[in-house]
């Protein structure tokens, strides 16, 4: 069911990206087809410009970046990243928003998403977001750092639980991931975090990421208990 | 509806005093049956003796009849006589009945018995002084038949009596008869005389005991008039029973005679409270009676004079008379249930004094040995507990009323207050929802309105040879904004790093772009309040002001900005090490300058100071936010 890992993005000299875009506005296909080209290597294997052409089209594609809009004509693109997250794992999921409003942005994240690029931005932003993303990182803002350390504290109030005790590891946040959001919601940016806690800044980067996968986890593990607790499971 | 139906509703209906009258009635009845005149089988009741006011032979005798009371022969009632009688040669001597016995209903105070001149019984005879007084119930003497003549003489008693001062000695009837009757007649009267007055006084007891506890509680004065009239009458009835009590008889007669005093004064204050008669002369004359009581009767102790104690029981039955001419005349303005039943039982009450006085004084038909007054006396004391009981019982129907009425209004007004509390609360988000609007309206005309209308002036007036360049930055600065406008709209809940760092990576660009490094020195603060959507607004606003400045007329190349908390009031401060105040160009941070005249605005509708400071070398802009 889950497909094979794909070698990694971006700086690694071995392989490229391979990009799938989930879009209906077609500047944006323009935009990212520019933005390709500053990586000749990199490719853009696909396009669905509605959510019900990505359910029949994208996973048979052997892409490791997804670009996802969540306003798509048909549906939510929440819907797609759920899709892609269950079925495709390895892959890096990147949200297409215009404004970058962290409340939304957290329910894309809960439903799978391991990063987000604003629309607007110039095609060497685009280009360093997968890069970034590629090598481990992910973007974050404060208000988001906020809304997670909110988000994970009520976890871990509920940690009790058997299926959240389980999955401890999983859902919870180490202490580092804490101090990296509390720093994050404080408005520092990765290099003075760096700087702070002593390590190196493609550390938060990964931290971050883990607390994407966290996050995604967790919601999940919400999903399964409300199941069971309703009987369904 | 059958007959009987109807007949058993309106008995239903009797109201409560007309239920009591029919109980008075009826017990009245069965009291009247039950205290027939006495007969004792095989007995006489002999009422003609000889008296010897004296130990005997010291004086000659006069033939008396009893009940023979030692009234006005000595001032104090004290010394001794000598009560001579003579069997009636045809008594059965009651050989078949257990022998020959005496029986004397009261003697008093103190006696002894002597039969054909042996004795054969003495009470407190050898006592010397303290209390005694066997008058208070009968006395029981057998006679032996060994002591019978057989010279063929007359067989004769002598009961030697003496006296007590302030107490009424002498004589009643006695019975003389069969020993097994004249002690079933005793145990008859001990029943009437003690038991019976032991139970009035328990009940007394418990009842007053428990009248006074509700009227701690309640405060409320019918149940402590009750409560001090039972306890005072309990005492009364305690020293009733008992013949002998260690102790001075002075003493004990004191607290007899006082309590009585005090008993009917309690009395009539429960009643005028009744019948709200709260006012008047009679009121007071009580309440000096109950004030003076302890003195004169002292007086009385202390004098031994009988006539002091005939005037003052002379005052209290005019008093009595007064409060019951007072009663009548309330009557006249209508009565309750309540005050009825009183009535009803008052009567009850005088009837039985009435037919005390008829049967004993008068000799009217009757058993004159048993009054009827002390069952007469629990009766009046159940009807006051009753009247309280229906009171208290009246008073909670009406609190619970009360209270329903209480709760019904307060959920009316609940109700209304929640509809009000509606109506603002929608007319609330109407005028929260203009602002809203308006401010968005007012942001969008300031910051993206105006840079979209710049960006279509540059287009227009560029010509054929359009700068994308230019217009690039500017619909990026037009994003930017609209970008600004959305971040203060996320809940950041007045949270001032979390502002401030959303703040910083809108601006931090432009920074890094003019090559002014960021020092960043932001801790945690309390949050602040004022800092909502439209704050975090007026805050960006500021700031932006602020940095501009530092772009550019400033010159600095290091901007510092920091927050901390200074006694309970956040403080955020934004330094630069650029050419400080008073050497800018143009018109920034000068009294009276725009600039700082936009900042000052702003930062008063989030009540916030600021202060700009000269950080030589540098600027320094610093805002303390008002506290929590």
């Amino acid at each position: 069911m889950h497909a094979t890992p794909l070698p990694p993005v971006g700086g690694s000299p071995s392989g490229g990206a391979r990009l799938y875009l989930i879009e209906d506005d077609p500047s944006i296909l323009q935009f990212v087809r520019q933005a390709l080209s500053l990586r000749p290597h990199w490719q853009l294997l696909g396009h669905a410009g509605s959510l019900a052409q990505a359910r029949r089209e994208a996973l048979l594609c052997d892409a490791n970046v997804y670009l996802v809009d969540l306003g798509l004509p048909d549906g939510r693109g929440e819907e797609a990243l759920r899709l892609l997250a269950r079925h495709k794992p390895a892959a890096e999921l990147l949200v297409f928003t215009v404004f970058g409003e962290e409340s939304r942005l957290i329910g894309a994240l809960e439903a799978g998403a391991t990063g987000y690029v604003l629309k607007g931005c110039s095609a060497s932003d685009l280009v360093a977001a997968i890069e970034q993303i590629a090598d481990g990182g992910a973007p974050i803002s404060p208000l988001l750092a906020r809304l997670l350390l909110k988000q994970f504290r009520s976890v871990q109030d509920a940690r009790p639980e058997p299926v959240a005790a389980g999955l401890a590891s999983d859902v919870m946040l180490s202490e580092r991931e804490t101090d990296v959001l509390k720093l994050v919601a404080k408005g520092y940016v990765n290099k003075e975090i760096a700087l702070k806690l002593g390590i190196s800044p493609a550390t938060v980067g990964t931290h971050i990421k883990n607390l994407y996968r966290k996050l995604a986890v967790h919601s999940r593990v919400q999903v399964v208990r409300a199941a069971q607790e309703r009987g369904l499971l | 509806m059958s007959l009987k139906v109807r007949a058993l509703q309106a008995l239903m209906r009797l109201p409560a005093y007309a239920w009591a009258a029919v109980l008075v009635f009826v017990s009245l009845l069965l009291l009247a049956l039950a205290t027939r005149a006495a007969h004792v089988p095989g007995a006489r009741l002999v009422d003609r003796a000889l008296l010897w006011e004296a130990p005997l032979g010291a004086d000659s005798a006069q033939a008396v009849r009893l009940p023979h009371v030692w009234r006005n022969q000595r001032r104090d009632w004290s010394g001794q006589a000598t009560y001579r009688l003579v069997l009636p040669p045809d008594l059965d001597h009651g050989e078949a009945a257990g022998g020959l016995a005496l029986l004397m209903p009261r003697v008093g105070v103190r006696h002894r018995v002597l039969f054909n001149g042996q004795e054969v019984a003495a009470v407190c005879w050898r006592l010397g002084p303290g209390y005694c007084d066997t008058g208070i119930r009968s006395q029981f003497v057998p006679l032996p038949l060994a002591l019978l003549s057989v010279s063929g003489q007359a067989n004769h008693i002598d009961i030697e009596v003496q006296g007590q001062a302030l107490r009424i000695s002498g004589l009643s009837p006695v019975w003389l008869g069969p020993r097994d009757a004249l002690e079933q007649r005793h145990r008859w009267l001990d029943w009437w005389q003690v038991d019976l007055t032991w139970m009035v006084t328990a009940s007394a007891l418990m009842m007053g005991t428990l009248s006074l506890l509700i009227w701690m509680r309640t405060h409320e004065r019918l149940f402590g008039l009750l409560g001090g009239g039972l306890l005072v009458l309990t005492v009364r009835l305690w020293l009733s029973t008992p013949s002998f009590l260690p102790g001075s008889f002075a003493v004990w007669d004191y607290v007899h005679k006082l309590s009585f005093t005090w008993y009917c004064g309690f009395v009539y204050l429960f009643m005028s409270e009744l019948f709200d008669f709260r006012q008047g002369i009679v009121r007071r004359l009580v309440v000096v009676m109950m004030a003076l009581g302890p003195v004169w009767l002292l007086v009385l102790a202390w004098t031994a004079n009988y006539q002091l104690y005939r005037m003052w029981t002379g005052v209290i039955v005019l008093v009595c008379v007064a409060a019951l001419l007072a009663v009548i005349h309330r009557a006249r303005w209508g009565m309750n249930v309540n005050q009825r039943l009183m009535v009803v039982v008052g009567l009850a009450v005088m009837i039985t004094g009435l037919r005390d006085y008829l049967v004993v004084q008068l000799g009217l038909p009757g058993d004159v040995d048993i009054r009827w007054m002390t069952p007469g006396s629990l009766v009046l004391m159940f009807a006051m507990g009753w009247v309280l009981v229906r009171r208290t019982a009246v008073a909670m129907e009406q609190v619970a009323r009360h209270n329903a009425d209480l709760a019904r209004k307060v959920r009316e007004r609940e109700q209304e207050l929640h509809s009000v509390f509606d109506r603002l609360r929608l007319v609330e988000n109407q005028r929260v929802l203009e602002a809203e609007r308006r401010r968005l309206t007012r942001d969008m005309h300031d910051g993206l309105g105006s840079q979209l209308v710049q960006t279509l002036n540059l287009v227009r007036s560029s010509g054929q040879s359009v700068d994308s360049a230019a217009i690039e930055a500017m619909l990026n600065h037009a994003l930017e904004e609209l970008r600004l406008t959305l971040d203060s709209l996320e809940p950041m809940e007045g949270d001032l790093p979390t502002i401030l760092g959303t703040l910083r990576q809108r601006i931090g660009p432009a920074l890094q772009a003019a090559g002014v490094e960021l020092d960043w020195q932001v801790e945690d603060v309390p949050a602040v309040p004022t800092l909502e959507a439209q704050g975090v607004m007026h805050l960006f606003r500021c700031l932006q002001e602020v940095f501009a400045n530092v772009v550019k007329h400033a010159h600095a190349r290091r901007v510092t900005v920091r927050t901390w908390d200074e006694a309970g009031r956040v403080c955020l401060s934004v330094c630069d090490d650029g050419v400080g105040l008073g050497h800018a160009a143009g018109d920034a941070f000068r009294p009276g300058g725009r600039g700082l005249g936009h900042i000052q605005l702003r930062a008063a509708e989030i009540g916030a100071e600021v202060d700009f400071v000269d950080a030589a070398p540098g600027t320094c802009v610093i805002l303390r936010f008002a506290p929590a």
